[in-house]
């Protein structure tokens, strides 16, 4: 008993010494920019890894009025802490990174952000794709976010299983096999007729069906945001095209980023993979020991892009000008160029892919393929298609209609029936 | 008044209790440690498994089988880890959450589960099913709203936006009440009240002891399930002042995982509650056996 | 009660004491209700405004549309399927759950050598963070390279692909909770335990009892409210069941549960309208109708406990 009381009073001191503490702690952080006078402070909101920090350090010193904060988070809790932010109209950084996956969802809500045409985004046009430019902007016309990098796309093989199917590993040969997806089918077919123990001809039908996809002008959604999922025959079409290749026994029927998946690009439990930029590193890492198997060639149809980022501004900022000074210098060639050699994301302004940075750069794990080059094909002739608000939901539901004939449950069409009512409940 | 509270046992022959005594010292078999060994053995196992990772790269993933044992990339991991990231900073931040929380659950459970489970008044049965009734609501979209009654109180940013939705718990109460009807006796309070004891002084002197085994067990949890806790700190905080898991949020890179390096941070995160349950976990299950009052 | 007082100074003395009596519960219980009354009600509130409107949370225009949302609640198929989910996974994982924590908790209530390492390692699988338990399980349920295949594959059987299968992924999602919460409700009832009297327990050794007559006899009638208390605790924990079944799904589909959402609970649901679709709206409608469901199921198991503790 007398513990007892020796130990409350105890607990009750510390209590009271970390609520000062605490008092302290928010105290001296809290208010904007008290520490430093004059500054003004830039907070930019990003997820993941955008290599920018040595860029916020140059900037910083180019313009000593500026004082940059960084906030990193992880990708999904990033774009729901932007929603929240949005939402309550407090609490957002002055530049907010978004990721493609879910800029068809913000740019829905445009009032939410600045016009950066009223800025003087348009002057910028010309730096990047017409795709990459209308991606982020929005049904009303208003430009919403300024490129960061892009995915591309290829598509990833394995040399020594294709050695052993007595198809050509060389990947301008391996390249001519694929010029469309009939003719991919067709390669997989022959890989298939020749019976590599343990390995299938491609992963499984997330990455083959967004490829397809990407491709044609028109997705799942009309310019005016009208889900078109049934009356677009490129949508059916991509989903028939995967079920295809599945039908003849070419997956592995492996979902994308299980831990099955991250074992088979080490294990070869599949030869082929469409493959965006940011994958090879992705694969490099995983397949640490497969090093020179895997190699890159073209992707079917030549074209693709996944993946890749905007800087948008807040209409809640306070300091939209200097944001915008900032956004515009970090998304410059000469910015993205250091960007890519530091942290390796694929730019996506046009003039570096004329640059040596880019047409010279070669991957020696895979090979040394010119994944510079390849990658900025697949993104510089690219047709643009809208993403409209719920892409990601959209395709989600049709994934998971082709993950459903794979695992045997359904038939193609009830599959399809399905993910076409799925998505009716979900818009 | 501690002698008319503690009761002396009741009358003992000789014989009983040297045979109690021989009873008392049989040990469980070796069967019973061994399954026991199990259960540690599983439990211990994704810990174990955070320092094989962290000291390794990526490829840990994609191998098969993978590896059991610790590789040399520990060192470089960290390094990267604390070169990403401010971890003493949010390390302070956690346990100043952490704590205040902690303190201010197991006191006002304990109070509250005191009058609950002992204390007569108006209305009683239906505030505790209020009580019990307040932890039926999922709690994920209260974030939206939570988030602009802070916004109004300009907290954000603050610690005493985490601390303060956090300072009562509706499951400590209920824990504290349903232990407190089983283990406290109303003879020892109706004697106390006998003896003219304020409420108060009944609660000091002899709710407060014989809650002692519940109240490590909350303090415990509770210190835990702060120190975890990401989804709001998650909105509420930003990495300038964050805690612990908030500032792990950060270490990601690029589209995918890396592994080693989150598991790194996780197992870095993870280090000072081992450490509470290394050096306090001795002290607080002496006090589980001791503190009760045995008959 | 004192009886009539003669002496003024008595009657002071007196009112006192009632007015302590009187005032003190709610004096007690009052930093609860305050804090909640502060800081939980007004979410709790908006929630249910929020529910009876169309209301995107990237949106400015919320259009009132009354009960709309909850009578398109309850012709979604997404909602009752989720519903099936949870109330099966909750069945398989509590009641192993809670019958190993009580065979645990009395094992651990002998005298043992090393009992605090023994103690300790019941909350170790709470302790480990979220991603080390992802990966882990993840490779534990692996279809081509999971351990648990390859075990069976040794034992001569075929593999399963525990992803896919409404009953594999059941099961593989109550094995992680199982694993993750018995230590955690067994150090619950080894608290309870420590007040049940060792006289109670020596009289039963002397009269000849078996450790496990002990357990039914003098035990769980002795902490039957902690009992109550983890029964309710988790049945509500059991239904809001969020990060296992996130955490099993890892990889592209994880917030519907599965291909064809075989696996998914109505958290991971609300939080698929909520922070997948931004439909804040439905969501709360949604969260609400989980608050019923919830309520309905303590209520159920409640009073099965009292039955049971009745016919026992």
């Amino acid at each position: 008993m007398r513990r007892g009381h020796r130990l409350g009073a105890a607990a009750l001191a510390v209590t009271a010494m970390l609520a000062a503490l605490a008092a302290c702690g928010s105290g001296g952080s809290g208010n904007g920019g008290g520490g430093s006078q004059g500054k003004t402070k830039i907070v930019i909101g990003t997820f993941g890894e955008f290599g920018y920090e040595p860029l916020y350090a140059e900037y910083e010193k180019l313009h000593p009025d500026i004082d940059i904060v960084a906030r990193v988070t992880k990708a999904e809790d990033h774009h729901k802490n932007l929603a929240a932010h949005l939402a309550t109209n407090q609490g957002s950084a002055d530049i907010e990174a978004i990721e493609e996956g879910w800029i068809g969802q913000f740019k829905a809500q445009p009032d939410k952000f600045v016009n950066l045409l009223d800025l003087g985004a348009g002057d910028l046009k010309s730096q990047w794709p017409e795709w990459k430019w209308q991606t982020s902007v929005s049904k009303d016309g208003k430009q919403i976010g300024l490129g960061t990098d892009v995915g591309g796309m290829a598509m990833c093989y394995r040399t020594d299983l294709f050695k052993k199917a007595g198809l050509p590993t060389d990947r301008d040969q391996v390249s001519a096999l694929w010029n469309d997806w009939d003719s991919y089918i067709a390669t997989g077919k022959k890989f298939a007729a020749a019976k590599v123990p343990g390995a299938a001809f491609f992963d499984g039908p997330t990455v083959m069906y967004r490829a397809i996809l990407g491709q044609a002008d028109v997705g799942l959604y009309d310019t005016s945001d009208n889900v078109v999922v049934e009356s677009n025959p490129s949508v059916r079409g991509a989903f028939d095209k995967t079920i295809e290749a599945i039908n003849a026994g070419l997956s592995a029927k492996i979902i994308a980023w299980s831990p099955d998946w991250n074992a088979g690009f080490q294990k070869g439990s599949f030869a082929t993979i469409a493959c965006p930029a940011w994958m090879l590193a992705q694969i490099q890492d995983l397949a640490k020991d497969s090093a020179g198997k895997w190699d890159v060639a073209k992707i079917p149809g030549g074209t693709g892009n996944w993946g890749g980022s905007f800087l948008t501004i807040p209409k809640q900022s306070k300091h939209q000008k200097e944001a915008f000074a900032l956004a515009k210098w970090l998304t410059s060639p000469e910015q993205q160029a250091k960007v890519f050699r530091g942290a390796g994301l694929f730019p996506s302004t046009l003039t570096l892919y004329k640059d040596p940075v880019i047409t010279d750069f070669k991957s020696p794990f895979f090979n040394n393929a010119p994944v510079g080059k390849i990658f900025s094909d697949s993104v510089a002739t690219m047709k643009p298609q809208y993403l409209g608000p719920k892409a990601g939901d959209i395709n989600t539901a049709i994934i998971n209609g082709l993950t459903r004939v794979e695992q045997g449950k359904q038939s193609p069409d009830q599959a399809w029936q399905q993910a076409v009512s799925e998505i009716k409940q979900i818009v | 008044m501690t002698a008319t509270l503690t009761r002396t046992p009741t009358s003992t022959a000789g014989s009983r209790l040297s045979r109690l005594r021989r009873v008392r010292r049989l040990r469980p078999g070796p069967l019973t440690y061994l399954t026991l060994t199990a259960f540690v053995f599983f439990s211990a196992f994704p810990l174990y498994w955070s320092v094989v990772v962290a000291s390794r790269d990526n490829s840990v993933l994609g191998r098969v089988p993978p590896p059991l044992f610790p590789g040399d990339q520990l060192i470089a991991n960290l390094r990267r880890v604390f070169d990403t990231v401010p971890f003493g900073l949010a390390m302070v931040n956690s346990l100043i959450v952490s704590s205040v929380i902690t303190f201010s659950v197991v006191l006002f459970s304990t109070l509250a589960g005191f009058a609950f489970a002992k204390l007569r008044f108006r209305g009683r049965p239906g505030l505790y099913v209020a009580v019990i009734a307040t932890m039926m609501v999922p709690t994920q979209l209260g974030i939206i709203p939570l988030y602009m009654l802070m916004a109004k109180l300009e907290l954000i940013d603050s610690l005493y936006a985490v601390i303060a939705p956090n300072l009562v718990s509706a499951f400590g109460v209920f824990f504290m009440t349903q232990y407190l009807t089983a283990a406290l006796p109303t003879e020892l309070l109706e004697a106390g009240r006998v003896d003219g004891a304020t409420t108060i002084r009944l609660f000091w002197h002899v709710v407060l002891p014989v809650a002692r085994p519940a109240a490590a067990v909350l303090g415990m949890l509770t210190f835990m399930n702060a120190w975890n806790d990401f989804f709001w700190p998650l909105v509420v905080l930003t990495p300038e002042n964050p805690t612990v898991q908030v500032l792990l949020s950060s270490i990601a890179s690029g589209y995918f995982t890396d592994y080693s390096l989150t598991l790194t941070g996780t197992a870095l995160a993870t280090l000072p509650l081992i450490l509470v349950l290394a050096v306090l976990g001795k002290q607080l299950i002496r006090g589980i056996m001791q503190g009760a009052v045995k008959g | 009660m004192p009886g009539p007082a003669p002496l003024k100074e008595f009657d002071v003395k007196s009112w006192l004491y009632r007015a302590d009596v009187k005032a003190s519960p709610y004096l007690y219980i009052s930093p609860f209700f305050l804090v909640f009354g502060a800081l939980g009600v007004f979410p709790l509130l908006y929630t249910a405004w929020v529910s009876l409107h169309k209301w995107s949370l990237l949106s400015e225009q919320h259009t009132f549309v009354g009960i709309d949302n909850y009578t398109h609640l309850l012709h979604d198929s997404f909602f009752w399927n989720a519903l099936g989910n949870t109330v099966s996974i909750w069945v398989l994982s509590t009641v192993p759950q809670l019958v190993l924590a009580l065979l645990l908790a009395h094992i651990l209530n002998n005298r043992l050598r090393g009992e605090t390492i023994w103690r300790t390692g019941l909350l170790l699988p709470n302790l480990a963070s979220v991603a080390a338990v992802a990966i882990i399980f993840g490779q534990l349920f692996g279809r081509d390279f999971g351990l648990i295949n390859w075990v069976l594959g040794l034992a001569g059987g075929g593999h399963i692909d525990w992803h896919a299968g409404t009953a594999t992924s059941q099961l593989a999602i109550s094995i992680m909770i199982i694993w993750r919460w018995t230590g955690y409700n067994a150090l619950i009832y080894l608290a309870a335990m420590q007040a049940v009297p060792d006289s109670l327990h020596e009289a039963a050794i002397i009269d000849g009892a078996s450790s496990l007559q002990r357990l039914r006899k003098i035990t769980i009638p002795a902490i039957r409210p902690t009992i109550i208390f983890t029964v309710i605790v988790s049945t509500i924990g059991g239904m809001q069941v969020f990060t296992e079944p996130l955490l099993f799904g890892a990889g592209s589909n994880s917030l519907t549960g599965g291909s064809d959402r075989q696996f998914q609970t109505l958290s991971l649901y609300l939080y698929e309208v909520g922070f997948g679709r931004y439909d804040f709206g439905y969501a709360s409608a949604t969260a609400w109708m989980m608050f019923l469901v919830i309520a309905l199921a303590a209520i159920g198991n409640y009073l099965l406990t009292r039955r049971i503790r009745r016919a026992g």
